[in-house]
């Protein structure tokens, strides 16, 4: 894949020695960055994925499931509709390009553009800032590509047949240009960010800006489509107005359509000249604007660590006491507590962790409440709100993933060196912090939801499908392998979420409809509640039993 | 020696946020010499070395660097500046063999040129039979080489030196000294910042010390010892006030027993 890579900016580097980049300084930072990446275990599909420390067969498993899924989706829609139906479907291929990519960008890769890491190593040496910035969008933009191609193969292929090569090809173009489009847009606003906040505060308002940002993103993904109508829109072709110059997937469509059809009346090249020039004139915007004080920016994060400490001892000492009392009420021994009040403190002020879990957690709510504003028969029958309350579980299974992450995993020596008998206290302990701290007001939120919208006689389906969830949880981290908290390293490439929970959503859909059945058996639901409270108390003995044998260590 | 000096600072102020770190430095070192600067922890060290790498262009004051202005012509001083940073920061995923060709790339250095340069380096530091082992693996003093290697590949004309000797073994702790030494003598520059007093009394040619942003001493540790005849250490302490560390030592013993 590195050599592909590189043999395709061989080919494209006079575009690079004209936005005023070194070429051979951007060719080597990328061929590294790429080494590297390759040489990182990736874990994308958690414990299911067996870890290959040397190649990238577990992104290339992710990219197989996005060519499946991106492929029912364009039978689906492209399949069949005529083609002058075809500017919606199109539409929303395209929204799920960016969307995909967008969040890509935000949870995956965020740290690939802000990363200071290079500050030791790249900023000594005599590397421009433009040089520098365009090395990391190369970089980015490869893993985008490769995406945004398994996720559009299908589409090409049908668009191909149909209509012929050409409008095959545009829209493989034209699904590339949204990948750039995407990053220039995330670009825009970290830059536009980093020129407007203090430096000090830098890191933290960029922190909650990316858990907005995703929360957005993926909201809109949801939104557009309901915004623009139901399934009759999709039979009919659709009447243009001004306000669809300003969404850039009906920009992608307009420009795929004029060739289908073809047309290229006033408003398909609109359209066609926004697909084509927006992309370009961004590139062209940021590098002429933009960049020129990127690695300075850059470099100032991490001097917020000179700065004056932050009081947050005096602050917190009311959250302290608060949060210990919770510690005394939860925990069974010294270690457990120990770990709860440390997993506790170390999530409320990690940003990373927050940037991985936040997000996840904000799509649920963002899904559920989405859907459930759908029309038709599957929001309104009694199977939806299970489906809500199953569906949100899985994205708290995000943060008990993240629990075994951190950037300062190097300081996870203290587990080795402390006389610990029982390693088991010390992982329960953080997995019940995390169970109070965020599964539990998660599920409070959706739950009132649920009640309110569904009636307050499904009280007994919430409290199932809460302790339920915690049986899932809990079989989740007894059957993934087991590592101390915060003791591992993060990688840029190390997580794509989206992957992983498509194979944790098949297993809760499986439980789901076990509930669903016990909802048809009169007390059905009572019934099997002690036995999940039981199943689930089980579990945490288990867990809580932990030897150093099943540990791993790194 | 050369008339004009190589690094110039003339009332170099720099500030995080509200808090001041440099204070007005002012600072001249001509070609060939060897300069240890030392201070407490947090006394501004790291940020002067970063303010003469053109690393950190907002500072206010004049800063020169082989001639060139630091805040117009970074990139072209960094050309011809080498820096070893502390805490060795390297991509350890690598080979030595690749890092340091991805480190002469950024230099544009021809390929094949770094190639027979790192090999020779990384003999020398009796690292050949790991050159092409991943760097994930190595102690903190094979990592060390490799960072100073990294540092001196291109030949810089200034060396920016920063706890260069940290992990190495006592073999290698020679060497590099004897290294140093051997560099300055070439004409070239050494800018030598470390907590380690007694090598840098023996090192240095010229003993800069700095406290809370402001230079306190500088001389030649003999023009420093004529002030107060003891050792650097003993002046060390003296000049950033922090004596009395006895006592401290004892009641620190103290509170352990409790």
């Amino acid at each position: 894949m590195i050599t592909i890579i590189l043999w395709i900016l061989d080919r494209l580097k006079p575009l690079f020695e004209a936005l005023g980049a070194d070429y051979g300084q951007l060719r080597a930072i990328v061929q590294v960055k790429l080494t590297m990446d390759s040489r990182r275990s990736f874990v994308s599909l958690g414990r299911y994925g067996k870890q290959s420390g040397e190649s990238n067969t577990n992104f290339i498993r992710i990219l197989a499931i996005y060519a499946i899924i991106g492929g029912l989706i364009s039978f689906a829609m492209l399949g069949i509709a005529p083609k002058e139906n075809l500017f919606l479907p199109l539409t929303l291929q395209f929204s799920y390009i960016m969307a995909l990519c967008a969040m890509t960008l935000i949870s995956d890769f965020s740290s690939v553009i802000l990363d200071s890491s290079d500050n030791q190593i790249i900023l000594p040496r005599p590397v421009s800032s433009r040089t520098l910035w365009l090395a990391r969008v190369v970089h980015i933009t490869s893993y985008l590509f490769a995406i945004t191609l398994s996720l559009t193969v299908v589409s090409i292929f049908i668009l191909a047949s149909r209509f012929g090569a050409a409008s095959g090809l545009l829209f493989l173009l034209l699904s590339l240009l949204s990948a750039i489009l995407m990053v220039f847009l995330t670009n825009i606003f970290y830059l536009v960010l980093m020129k407007f906040t203090s430096e000090e505060k830098l890191r933290e308002v960029i922190n909650y800006f990316q858990i907005v940002m995703a929360i957005l993103f993926y909201g809109s993904y949801q939104v557009l489509p309901r915004l623009i109508g139901s399934e009759r829109m999709l039979q009919e072709p659709l009447a243009h107005q001004s306000w669809h110059y300003l969404i850039p997937p009906m920009w992608m469509a307009g420009a795929t359509e004029s060739f289908i059809q073809p047309v290229f009346d006033q408003t398909h090249l609109i359209f066609l000249a926004l697909a084509l020039l927006t992309p370009f004139t961004g590139l062209w915007f940021m590098n002429r604007f933009l960049t020129t004080d990127f690695t300075q920016k850059i470099s100032s994060i991490d001097q917020d660590g000179q700065t004056t400490p932050t009081p947050i001892a005096t602050t917190s000492t009311n959250r302290q006491s608060w949060m210990e009392q919770l510690a005394d009420w939860f925990t069974n021994d010294s270690l457990e507590r120990a770990a709860f009040a440390f997993t506790w403190r170390i999530t409320s002020r990690d940003r990373k962790f927050k940037l991985k879990t936040y997000p996840q957690l904000g799509f649920g709510l963002a899904y559920v409440i989405a859907i459930s504003f759908q029309s038709g028969s599957f929001s309104s029958g009694s199977f939806f709100y299970l489906f809500a309350l199953y569906f949100g579980g899985i994205y708290v299974m995000v943060a008990q993933y993240q629990l075994r992450v951190s950037d300062n995993y190097r300081a996870s020596w203290v587990y080795g060196s402390a006389p610990i008998q029982e390693p088991g206290s010390i992982l329960s302990g953080s997995l019940k912090a995390i169970i109070i701290k965020l599964l539990v007001p998660f599920y409070t939120l959706l739950s009132s939801y649920v009640l309110f919208r569904y009636g307050l006689d499904k009280i007994s389906d919430v409290l199932l499908a809460f302790s339920n969830s915690l049986v899932m949880l809990l079989s989740a981290a007894l059957l993934s392998t087991r590592s101390m908290p915060f003791s591992i390293e993060q990688d840029a490439m190390k997580q794509n979420n989206t992957a992983r929970g498509l194979l944790i959503s098949l297993v809760l859909a499986l439980v789901g409809f076990s509930h669903y059945g016990l909802t048809r058996i009169p007390f059905g639901v009572w019934i099997a509640l002690p036995f999940s409270i039981i199943l689930c108390w089980y579990l945490l003995q288990q867990y809580k039993k932990t030897g150093w044998e099943s540990v791993e260590m790194s | 020696m050369n008339p004009t000096p190589v690094i110039q600072l003339q009332n170099l102020q720099k500030s995080y946020g509200s808090s001041l770190v440099l204070k007005g430095i002012n600072l001249s070192v001509s070609a060939g010499q060897v300069v240890g600067y030392i201070g407490p922890n947090g006394a501004g060290k790291s940020t002067t070395i970063k303010i003469l790498m053109g690393m950190l262009p907002d500072y206010a004051g004049e800063a020169t660097v082989l001639g060139m202005d630091v805040k117009t012509n970074a990139l072209a001083i960094k050309r011809r500046v080498g820096y070893v940073p502390e805490n060795a920061a390297l991509y350890d995923t690598l080979t030595p063999m690749e890092y340091l060709q991805f480190i002469g790339q950024l230099y544009e250095l021809d390929p094949a040129h770094i190639e027979r340069k790192a090999l020779d380096l990384l003999r020398l530091f009796q690292l050949s039979d790991h050159a092409n082992a991943r760097m994930t693996t190595f102690s903190k003093g094979m990592r060390q080489k490799v960072l100073l290697i990294s540092g001196l590949l291109h030949n810089p004309d200034v060396i920016f030196l920063d706890e260069p000797l940290s992990g190495l073994d006592a073999n290698a702790v020679v060497l590099v000294k004897e290294i140093i030494r051997q560099l300055a003598n070439d004409g070239k520059t050494i800018f030598y910042s470390s907590h380690l007093m007694d090598v840098v009394e023996k090192i240095s040619d010229r003993i800069i010390i700095i406290n809370q942003g402001q230079v306190i001493a500088d001389g030649t540790f003999a023009e420093l010892q004529h002030q107060r005849p003891e050792s650097l250490e003993q002046l060390f302490s003296q000049l950033t006030g922090n004596e009395g560390q006895t006592g401290v030592a004892e009641e620190f013993i103290h509170t352990l027993k409790n």
